[in-house]
């Protein structure tokens, strides 16, 4: 019940303090939504509020706090001057600068009026507005000079953590300093102040802790910085506990005997209770500091001992992904461990594309030019041709000779045609392989021949008869016989059998 | 190389492809006898499936199968994962990749090193991913604009930054692509429907084909592994 009335009025009561301790960083980020690419067509887009502001603030407490003198606005044009040249490499007219300036000006003035939020105040339950101003103006001498307001000044130097200084000390420094001057009530609140850093400075090292189970690497690098900012004052901080518990107990015994102080009494002692809890959080702090660092050396040999191992290290493995900075990478690690894909899809999305492909409106032709087509003969097509001929011309010559004569020998038909064309239409060696394919058969009837040739010879006569176009040869027939001991001399250079000639056919003689 | 050796180590190979399991205490238990002590049967159920570039594992008498590096015919497209997992962007895929490797992580340190986890929940699971991610966070409080690439790490760790906890108490079972809850589940129920895991009352318990996996992939792939994360932008799901 009791633990709920404290929670109930932590949110309620101490709800307006936060929202005034927030409120110096309200305007921050309410500059920060300047767009400068709206403004001028976005020549100025380079810029950000941010800096500038800070920048601004800079300035105004050099001025202010230590030079001790206003600003004018032409002191703060020269300072915005070499901030666009100095950090943001721009180079401006006169005009352009004063524009630009004035611009920079009435947002962080917020065109003089105060920044406003609204927040709900629980204790009345009503909504209250927060206002407040960067910087404020007065005249002096007739004219105008600016200032920076406390807040501004606050917010500035709260936005530097002191990282190489432990807060936990500097807050001793101030709690003796209270307890010096009697304020017990300040001291109270500077020790749940501490107490709450205590608190942090152990959910930090729950974090490195947690990190390093994970990432013993980066882990140690968290724990290195922990201890920097940490660890190392704790001997430090003891030493002022120490003091401020001496300082407690004097300022107790001082007031023991006075009874009319019951109530600095009482501020006392609930200023010692505090103190003593901060003492035992402090020490529980420091021993879970201890282990951790137990903990973190074992890790890391530990780390280093399986890097050597031939297995696969898988926290390893991930570091190497992310040192490549490929999440697409870990598919590969994901992969070893996924079912065959036994299922064969077609997307959908395929027939959308199909469909929205542009189609082409009208389908060209191949377009050909005015050359001539090459027409090819090839060798063998060559010598088929010289052949039909050749064997065409002794066919049709040894018919036209059985029409003149009715039994001759194959010697006086070569002689016939020797004495017609001369020695070399009986060197030529289609007229032997002629001969061999005519003695294939021993008759033949052109008639019937003309109707189904029957042997290669036979194909050759149709062909020679039909060129010849006439019909005259059609009722020629003839025999065919070997001449039994007489051969052929062929120029001395080879032999063959005579073979006579005897005509079966033909009606008439010319 | 006999006819019944050859139908026996066929029937061997069809079952694993199709899914099956092949067990000695368990379903096909005479196709395990049969690839356990017959040696043909076996050199020839290893050649089919190394041709088919499927790799075989055996662990606690039973056959596991996994396709190996680069499959085309077994393996996932990128299109593929995202249908079967649920999710619709790469950033999701690789979000899902992540917490299935901080499961892997739960439960071994090293292909054979393993956490002796009994089994993890869902809490379990956004607290690894949150811890493996955080040093990826800590520098997301400061953003430069046009730093987060796409397929980065840092990509990521704003996926999953910038998701609730819970969209509702209520829905804080389901899965879904909104939430951290919703994720891990989402990534838990493929898990269960690729074998890997099996679910009792919220709790995730390691099966033996995902053991058979771990112990035995990674360690004997070690080096082609770190080859492909170090070198390649290669995606064995492609």
């Amino acid at each position: 019940m009791a633990d709920d009335y404290i929670l109930a009025r932590e949110i309620i009561h101490d709800h307006s303090a936060r929202m005034m301790n927030i409120k110096k960083y309200y305007p921050y980020f309410k500059l920060t939504e300047t767009d400068f690419s709206a403004y001028q067509g976005g020549k100025y887009g380079m810029l950000d509020m941010g800096y500038i502001l800070m920048a601004v603030l800079r300035f105004f407490i050099e001025e202010n706090s230590f030079k001790e003198k206003d600003v004018t606005y032409n002191e703060y044009g020269l300072f915005m001057k070499d901030i666009y040249s100095r950090d943001f490499e721009l180079t401006l007219s006169e005009d352009e600068e004063k524009e630009l300036s004035l611009y920079i000006f009435d947002k962080i003035r917020n065109d003089g009026k105060p920044f406003t939020y609204q927040y709900f105040e629980p204790s009345e339950k009503v909504k209250r507005t927060i206002r407040m101003r960067i910087i404020d103006s007065r005249i002096k001498d007739d004219t105008i000079c600016y200032y920076l307001t406390s807040d501004a000044i606050e917010f500035y130097l709260d936005t530097k953590e002191i990282k190489d200084e432990s807060t936990i000390s500097i807050a001793q420094v101030l709690l003796s300093k209270m307890i010096e001057n009697k304020n017990f009530k300040g001291g109270t609140e500077v020790i749940k102040r501490i107490n709450s850093e205590v608190n942090r400075l152990k959910m930090k090292k729950n974090d490195v802790l947690a990190l390093m189970s994970e990432d013993v690497f980066e882990g140690a690098k968290a724990y290195e910085e922990f201890v920097n900012t940490g660890i190392k004052w704790f001997d430090e901080e003891q030493k002022s506990f120490e003091k401020n518990m001496e300082l407690v107990k004097e300022a107790l015994s001082r007031t023991e005997g006075d009874t009319e102080n019951t109530a600095a009494l009482q501020d006392i002692f609930e200023l010692e209770t505090e103190l003593k809890k901060a003492i035992v959080k402090h020490s529980e702090l420091l021993n879970a500091c201890v282990e951790l660092q137990r903990m973190a050396d074992e890790m890391i040999s530990d780390a280093k001992f399986s890097r050597l191992r031939r297995s696969f290290d898988f926290s390893d493995a991930l570091k190497t992904a992310m040192e490549e900075d490929n999440a697409a990478g870990l598919g590969l690690l994901i992969a070893p461990l996924l079912t065959l894909n036994i299922k064969k899809t077609f997307d959908f999305t395929y027939i959308d594309r199909l469909l929205t492909l542009p189609a082409i409106k009208e389908e060209k032709g191949e377009e050909i030019g005015n050359s001539v087509e090459e027409k090819y003969v090839y060798d063998d097509e060559l010598e088929e041709q010289r052949i039909d001929e050749n064997f065409g011309f002794y066919i049709i010559n040894l018919l036209k000779y059985i029409q003149q004569r009715e039994t001759f020998k194959l010697s006086e038909f070569n002689d016939d045609i020797r004495e017609k064309y001369g020695d070399e239409v009986l060197k030529n060696s289609d007229f032997y392989t002629l001969l061999v394919h005519m003695c294939g058969k021993k008759e033949y009837i052109v008639k019937e021949v003309l109707k189904k040739p029957d042997t290669f010879f036979e194909e050759y006569m149709v062909k020679a008869v039909r060129r010849a176009d006439t019909d005259e040869y059609d009722d020629i027939g003839f025999r065919l016989e070997k001449i039994e001991g007489e051969e052929i001399s062929l120029f001395d250079i080879a032999h063959i059998s005579d073979v006579m000639i005897e005509r079966t056919g033909c009606t008439y003689d010319r | 190389m006999t006819d019944k050796n050859l139908d026996k180590a066929l029937d061997i190979v069809s079952v694993l492809i199709n899914g099956g399991e092949i067990k000695k205490n368990g379903g096909s238990a005479g196709l395990y006898e049969e690839y356990e002590s017959g040696t043909e049967v076996y050199d020839i159920v290893n050649t089919i499936l190394k041709k088919l570039n499927i790799n075989i594992y055996e662990y606690n008498y039973g056959l596991y199968i996994t396709g190996g590096e680069g499959n085309r015919i077994f393996g996932y497209t990128n299109d593929e994962l995202k249908k079967e997992i649920g999710v619709k962007l790469n950033r999701e895929l690789y979000m899902c990749y992540f917490i299935m490797y901080a499961v892997m992580t739960r439960f071994y340190k090293a292909g054979n090193v393993s956490t002796f986890t009994e089994y993890i929940k869902s809490e379990d699971v956004i607290s690894a991913v949150d811890s493996l991610l955080s040093h990826i966070m800590g520098d997301l409080n400061v953003l430069g604009a046009s730093q987060i690439e796409e397929g980065s790490f840092k990509e990521l760790a704003l996926t999953w930054e910038d998701m609730p906890m819970v969209i509702t108490e209520e829905s804080s079972l389901r899965a879904g692509r909104s939430s951290k809850a919703g994720f891990v589940k989402l990534t838990f129920n493929f898990m269960v429907s690729q074998g890997l895991l099996l679910e009792s009352d919220g709790r995730y318990y390691p099966k033996d084909r995902f053991k058979a996996l771990m112990e035995n992939y990674y360690d004997r792939y070690k080096g082609r592994l770190y080859e492909l994360l170090k070198g390649g932008k290669e995606n064995a799901a492609d």
